[in-house]
């Protein structure tokens, strides 16, 4: 059966080289080409090509590799011999000859690739293909086969020219309307101009009660209190609505109610998934940040840059009661994807990591969807994969941390006094000596080969690869011969130092960080105290796996391979290394991480010494002997120099080491000792991604330098140093970048009308959806800007456009002529997302805690969510009556109050929740104990406040929907209390039946649907 | 008032009713409102909920109208269970290393090559060898189709996991039942599409296995619990129904005023519909979870008077998917009891493990297997047995084995299978596919088709991307299909 199936491939083969031959000889030879001349065309070599050769290319390969192909697998066709020498994404894949080291033969053995794909061929089948390619790859001198598909090609320009999303924002000016009394604001006209066209009239104005719930639940996702329902419908001032407005913008609830739509964003969680569900420690901390932006409403770009790059800011924004550091916390939204434990294939987790990292800021930000182009050009859209890898360059060059933001601006001040201070000192110390130790002639040459397995030396480190977390490895290494300030038994003393070496300073003893409650520690990093005690060196390649650094003193070393540090589990566990007092050399056995980048992490324990001299990779004992002795030998320079000192100016030195001892001392009260730590971004060596061929990455490819998306602005970006996000952050700012602004405006009108002006709001590519109104996009984008990017001021505005004043009811004709209310002819009614329906249930049972900010209170736990990583302790029922941004986000653990209500499952961006309608919600709202307990303590409100069961009602349905209770619902209420009251044998003030009116309240579907 | 039909998903023939029709109509009450939903046909089921009942429907003849997913959470071994290497014996011992090229594993602490502990057999017409492990599910062959040939792109569980269930290893994409419910909807009213019955483990990666991921929540698995109450909030806290009753009719009465003070929403009408669907679920999943009135004799075959638990568990899960088939419960996964070990997971203690494990799921999948045959529903039900990777072919440490994940054994049996048949091959230490190398993509496409659905064309849009549960892969399995 095979053998006919090959035989017909190959004679269907062959006849449609007879065509191809018969066109190429009628016609210009232009776009064929001749397939690559065979060196030796020996008939004998051909037949074995004809008979063994190309019949098992014929069935295996030509189906994805054909030029009959639908798409050409990995760019290859392998149906002529130019095409295989010419090769496809992983380059040459025959190498006449050389059957070792043709790739088509590495993947038909599956050394690399695996092909076919469907089943290793037959020995004997493998072993024909080697001994063709050996031969030379014989092929007779035949046309090749043209592509019977004209397969797309990507055409980054031309795309951008054909897609709006990329042309520059347009200011337009606000359309002519008929109807000039209509408008409220230039965006009505927008609206209404295309109303008008179409002859659709707009709805009616909404009532009053139910403006006012809207404004609510829009702007701070709460209801209004009966108090405050009353209280604004009893004013007939004509600004009523707009102090409304200014009143709830300025709510500390404004910005509890934005965030929880910025972290779907952001695929906020508190832990990392996976298997384990470990901890994102600190994750609360960037969920009070964006908190408090909103509330200050922190200009956009700025917002945008303090994400991309808070850390990197040359004047931070500083918590204005607290002084701290603000703008680091941003850039926690990096870090809160998911992180899994011992990966087989470290360097793929990496790329997957950053791939969630790229698909997110690229998704938050611009509204485009970069990572489909990791594997390929993108297949729609104008962006190619060397856009994708640029990007991955700056993640390549930053690094994760826990930061003590509390505490880094004063103790930057603090160490930059503190750096000046010793400088001058030994300035002073210098004065006192006729000469320097002569080192260099001191030290005999080292060995060539001993000094080439150095890969960081900090006797010669160039001053932006010196880096750390903290300030207590100075702002240099000392040098050998640097005074420095000893503490000895007697006091204060000066000594030289006597080796080139990153060294702690004890001078920033007692830092303590802070760290919110645990629930599931993992991980053999979370025991050291890393955070602002951490020398990072320069990330290198591992090229022999034997990495040794010469230290001194106690603590741990962290190998940091491909940026994992989930150190948890059955691999990997190498990385992590103690260094004890006794040796002076730390060895870490990277063989596993061979061709890796890695870089070192160096911590003392807690106030403890630790010094690092270098880091080698691949030296035997007998080198790392000889950088022993050449290190001794300037020791010993150096102590002889010491020992020659005269005792006169020993004496200038014990006077010296006691001013410099007080002047250190009181600078070190200055010190902030103890800070909150928080998820940061930090630089580490300023390195570009290769381009990875299929997004293997097993499988790198070019270098590409770091720049922002092509069709915006291409061109590298200059970075003095690090990792160039600033840079990026200022792209994505720039104001020539046609989606930033765009995608942020159209976000705002999503939340505030329940569609986007571009309905796609995470996608402003091809696949998304267009701008229902262009005009009025652009001429937010643009106002946007000139106002000072306040989203505040912009969802002021739109609030109060007579547009999102619409009532929801509808129109017949108008939805005839548009059922999906693309034109907005009314407002549609919304269902209340998850949080905002529990919130309200909290507002009306009394029981809202609302205090702001701080740790999660942690999930609940039902009997349904089981699964490793569980939290040991379940946290209440209630949430501690705190709002719903505060229950704890547990990828492994979600709330199914929140899930069931369409809180999205935090993976990806998510700007557009969907919003689903299922019994399962209903069944939550019927028996859910939660909903059933805080329904009972609504009523009980009711009893305590009023005797009266008429006023009892319409202050329920005052508080439940913002409005009194009408006449009929008043009499259906009150026969409902009546006839409980008889059925149950008991009283109509009895609180189980005012209980269950409360609970049917919550049960009608405009408790939850807002018109 | 009548009473609820004890079948609730049976389709009683009346003439359909518009939706507004049938809401006018049934004011009178909401218990008469869920009765009435029940007995319409799908008229009034389609409009309930548009995103839930939206399935795009079949491309093509549809085989299986369900499955059952027996996961196998762990990865069992293909070479102690359907898979047999004589070879192992030979080489029991020896340094695989000097036999075959050793793939980097997920604990780094390989040991000598190890012959299986149990004796394969051949059985049924088909004579397809089964080990000891299996004696009930062996009485089946002639119903399986063994693929031997299963490859995964992950050696970790969690990644491996995510990959068996959603087509991806990481987290939160659609998982199968998800898709399979998206792409033909739920032809069951009163019951969840999608139920994972749980046995006691979640797997690694947790009830991601089981969401909805970027689809409509709608479509994420509902967890049952084999005792208790079974489904989250399915227990009125009334002391009486007339009381939930009374509170419903209640809201109703309100909602009425509502949708004629505010004008009609369909958004409104489909939350109002759903409160009849939740009041009928509420008595449909207790009587679901019931197995008393199963005659004495199946119970015993499903090995409910098992002297060991888990098999008593296993046995009532399988027991109560069938019911849920029966009811049109359109995809039912099933996870592992606890055995007292670690799943399949055997990386120490194969023999007692795997043995442990064996005993909890083989008699109940072999009586799963013949009572839907015995009442014609394995047709058109597919079951498929499956972990999330094998294991190795030599020891980790002295008698246990590693993750495999470049071959491994998956069945399918049932809805459009090609029976007694054996697909693929392993090399011959069991170690990697090399014949008719399979993926899951590949799994996956085979299953969508199966149930009539092409997986190149059960799309849904998302960040960009026309996204599918076979990602951009995918090769349907013409040869295990009957």
């Amino acid at each position: 059966m095979t053998i006919i199936g090959a035989a017909g491939a190959t004679a269907r083969l062959a006849s449609s080289l007879v065509v191809s031959v018969a066109m190429a000889s009628c016609c210009l030879a232009n776009d064929i080409s001749v397939a690559g001349e065979t060196p030796s065309a020996d008939p004998v070599d051909l037949e074995f090509f004809e008979k063994e050769v190309r019949p098992l290319l014929a069935e295996h390969c030509f189906e994805c590799h054909g030029s009959q192909s639908e798409t050409l697998q990995a760019g290859l066709q392998v149906d002529n011999r130019a095409s295989l020498l010419e090769g496809g994404d992983s380059g040459a894949a025959l190498i006449p000859g050389d059957a070792d080291g043709s790739l088509i033969i590495e993947a038909v053995r599956y050394e690399s690739y695996e092909m076919p794909p469907e089943g290793k061929l037959a020995d004997e089948e493998i072993e024909a293909l080697s001994r063709w390619v050996e031969m030379g790859a014989p092929w007779p001198d035949e046309v090749a086969p043209t592509p019977v598909t004209s397969r797309p090609t990507f055409d980054l320009d031309d795309r951008k020219t054909n897609h709006w999303a990329w042309q520059a924002i347009e200011s337009p000016e606000p359309p002519q309307v008929q109807a000039t009394d209509w408008p409220r604001d230039e965006i009505d006209s927008f609206i209404l101009a295309r109303l008008e066209e179409a002859g659709l009239p707009p709805a009616a104005d909404a009532d009053r009660h139910v403006l006012m719930r809207r404004l609510y639940f829009d702007l701070i996702g709460m209801p209004p209190t009966a108090d405050q329902a009353a209280d604004f419908l009893s004013q007939s001032d004509p600004q009523a609505v707009e102090n409304l407005v200014d009143e709830l913008l300025a709510s500390k609830h404004f910005g509890e109610h934005w965030a929880r739509h910025w972290l779907d964003l952001v695929r906020y969680a508190e832990s990392r998934g996976h298997e384990f569900d470990p901890d994102i420690r600190n994750a609360y901390q960037y969920r009070d940040y964006v908190i408090r932006a909103l509330n200050a409403d922190v200009p956009y770009d700025q917002f945008v840059r303090e994400q991309i790059a808070g850390d990197l800011l040359p004047a931070p924004r500083l918590n204005p009661d607290q002084d701290f550091n603000e703008s680091i916390l941003g850039t926690g939204f990096w870090f809160l994807g998911e992180w899994v434990h011992s990966p087989v294939d470290i360097r793929k987790d990496e790329s997957d990591r950053f791939d969630n990292m790229i698909d997110v800021m690229s998704k938050t930000f611009l509204g485009v969807t970069v990572a489909c182009a990791r594997c390929h050009d993108h297949k729609f859209d104008a962006i190619s994969t060397a856009d994708y890898y640029s990007l991955s360059g700056f993640l390549q060059s930053s690094d994760y941390r826990q930061v003590r933001f509390e505490s880094i601006e004063n103790n930057r001040e603090i160490s930059e006094e503190l750096a000046a201070l010793d400088a001058r000192y030994r300035e002073r110390v210098a004065e006192t000596l006729p000469n320097e130790p002569a080192l260099d002639q001191l030290s005999t040459p080292l060995d060539e080969a001993a000094a080439a397995t150095v890969v960081v030396d900090y006797a010669e480190i160039a001053s932006p690869e010196y880096m750390q977390d903290g300030f207590i490895f100075g702002e240099r290494p000392r040098h050998a011969g640097d005074a420095v300030l000893a503490r000895t038994d007697a006091g204060a003393t000066i000594q030289l130092a006597k080796r080139n070496a990153a060294t702690s300073d004890r001078f920033w003893d007692g830092l303590e960080s802070v760290s919110g409650p645990a629930t599931n520690k993992r991980g053999a990093l979370v025991k050291i105290p890393q955070s602002g005690r951490t020398l990072r060196t320069p990330t290198f390649l591992v090229e022999h796996g034997n990495v040794a650094a010469r230290v001194d003193g106690q603590g741990h070393v962290f190998a940091c391979v491909d940026s994992h540090r989930m150190i948890a589990g059955p691999l990997h566990g190498q990385v992590v290394r103690p260094i004890k007092g006794e040796k002076q050399w730390v060895q870490l056995d990277l063989n596993r991480y061979v061709g890796h980048r890695v870089h070192l992490e160096f911590t003392p324990s807690t106030d403890a010494d630790l010094s690092v001299v270098l880091v080698t990779d691949g030296a035997t004992d007998e080198m790392r002997a000889q950088l022993e002795q050449h290190e001794s030998e300037i020791a010993d320079s150096v102590a002889e120099y010491e020992s020659a000192v005269d005792s006169a100016v020993l004496e200038q030195w014990q006077q010296l080491a006691a001013d410099w001892a007080v002047e250190r001392e009181k600078l070190s009260e200055r010190v902030n000792r103890r800070s909150a730590l928080a998820i940061a971004m930090s630089d580490g060596s300023g390195e570009d991604d290769h381009i990875l061929i299929r997004g293997n990455s097993s499988k790198p490819g070019d270098l590409e330098p770091r720049h922002f998306l092509t069709a915006i602005s291409g061109e590298p970006l200059e970075i003095p140093t690090g990792s160039g996000r600033l840079q990026l952050a200022e792209a994505i700012n720039a104001a020539d970048n046609p989606l930033t602004r765009r995608v942020i405006v159209n976000r705002t009108w999503h939340h505030l009308m329940g569609r986007g002006i571009v309905p796609t709001p995470d996608d402003f590519g091809v696949l998304g959806q267009r701008p229902t109104h262009p005009g009025l996009l652009d001429y937010l984008a643009t106002e946007f800007a000139d106002e000072g990017q306040s989203l505040k001021d912009l969802i002021r505005r739109i609030v109060l456009s007579r547009t999102y004043q619409m009532a929801s009811q509808t129109d017949a004709a108008a939805v005839a002529a548009d059922p999906k209310n693309l034109l907005w002819h009314h407002r549609p009614v919304q269902r209340l997302p998850g949080e905002a329906i529990r919130d309200s249930l909290l507002v009306l049972s009394g029981r809202l805690d609302a205090t702001l900010f701080g740790p999660s209170v942690p999930v609940h736990l039902t009997p349904f969510m089981e699964g490793r990583g569980r939290p040991a302790h379940s946290g209440p029922r209630d949430g501690k009556g705190r709002r719903s941004i505060y229950t704890a986000v547990r990828r492994n653990f979600l709330s199914p109050f929140m899930t069931t209500f369409d809180t999205p499952t935090p993976f990806s961006t998510m700007g557009r929740r969907t919003v689903s309608n299922v019994p399962a919600q209903a069944l939550i709202l019927m028996n859910d104990p939660l909903v059933v307990e805080f329904s009972r303590d609504w009523a009980e409100r009711a009893i305590e406040q009023f005797d009266e069961h008429v006023e009892r009602i319409d202050w329920m349905f005052q508080s439940a929907f913002g409005r009194p209770a009408s006449e009929q619902e008043r009499a259906i209420a009150a026969e409902y209390i009546a006839a409980q009251a008889s059925a149950r044998e008991t009283t109509a003030d009895s609180i189980d039946v005012w209980a269950d009116l409360a609970h049917a309240l919550v049960n009608t579907k405009e408790f939850i649907y807002i018109p | 008032m009548n009473v609820p039909s004890p079948y609730p998903c049976q389709r009683l023939q009346s003439p359909p009713l518009s939706r507004r029709e049938m809401l006018s109509q049934c004011a009178g009450g909401f218990g008469a409102l869920a009765l009435a939903a029940l007995q319409q046909n799908s008229a009034f089921a389609d409009s309930i909920d548009a995103t839930r009942k939206a399935g795009h429907g079949p491309h093509h003849e549809v085989r299986a109208k369900n499955v059952i997913f027996l996961y196998m959470d762990g990865g069992p071994s293909q070479v102690d269970t359907f898979d047999p290497k004589p070879l192992l014996k030979r080489f029991h011992g020896k340094d695989p290393g000097k036999l075959f090229t050793v793939e980097p594993t997920q604990f780094n602490n390989n040991g000598t090559v190890l012959a299986s502990p149990w004796e394969f057999h051949q059985y049924g017409e088909s004579g397809m060898s089964v080990s000891d492990l299996f004696p009930n599910i062996a009485t089946c062959v002639d119903e399986l189709a063994v693929i031997r040939s299963m490859v995964s792109e992950f050696p970790e569980h969690t990644f491996a996991n995510y990959f068996l269930h959603t087509g991806s290893g990481l987290q939160g994409r659609p998982t199968m039942g998800a898709w399979v419910n998206y792409g033909l909807g739920s032809e069951c009213e009163n019951l969840p599409g999608f139920v994972v019955l749980n046995g006691g483990l979640i797997p690694p990666g947790g009830l991601d296995c089981f969401g909805s991921g970027f689809l409509p929540a709608s479509y994420q698995g509902s967890i049952f619990q084999p005792s208790g109450s079974g489904v989250a909030n399915i227990s009125p806290t009334e002391l009486s129904p007339d009381r939930q009753r009374g509170k419903l009719d209640l809201a109703r009465s309100l909602d009425d005023i509502a949708v004629h003070r505010d004008g009609r929403h369909d958004s409104i009408e489909s939350a109002i519909a759903n409160y009849e669907l939740a009041y009928a679920m509420q008595m449909a999943v207790p009587e679901v979870m019931s197995l008393t009135d199963e005659p004495a004799h199946l119970q015993k075959m499903y090995g409910l008077e098992s002297k060991y638990e888990p098999t008593r568990i296993y046995g009532a899960q399988c027991m109560i998917a069938r019911k849920m088939i029966e009811q049109g419960v359109r995809f039912i996964e099933l996870t592992c009891p606890q055995v007292g070990g670690d799943r399949w997971d055997q990386h120490s203690n194969l023999k007692k493990g795997h043995e442990n494990n064996a005993k909890a799921v083989d008699q109940p999948i072999a009586a799963l297997l013949k009572d839907l045959r015995a009442r014609g529903l394995l047709d058109e039900t597919l079951v498929v047995w499956a972990g999330e990777f094998g294991r190795t072919p030599f020891a980790q440490g002295t008698n246990g084995r590693d993750h495999n994940p470049f071959g491994f054994t998956v069945w399918m049996a049932g809805g459009g299978v090609k029976p007694g048949t054996v697909y693929g091959a392993t090399d011959e230490w069991g170690y990697k596919a090399i014949e008719n190398r399979t993926e899951i993509h590949d799994l996956h496409a085979t299953m969508l088709h199966l149930m009539g659905v092409d997986h190149t064309r059960s799309t849904f849009r998302f960040g960009g991307r026309d996204m599918r549960l076979t990602d951009v892969k995918g090769h349907v399995i013409e040869s295990v299909i009957a």
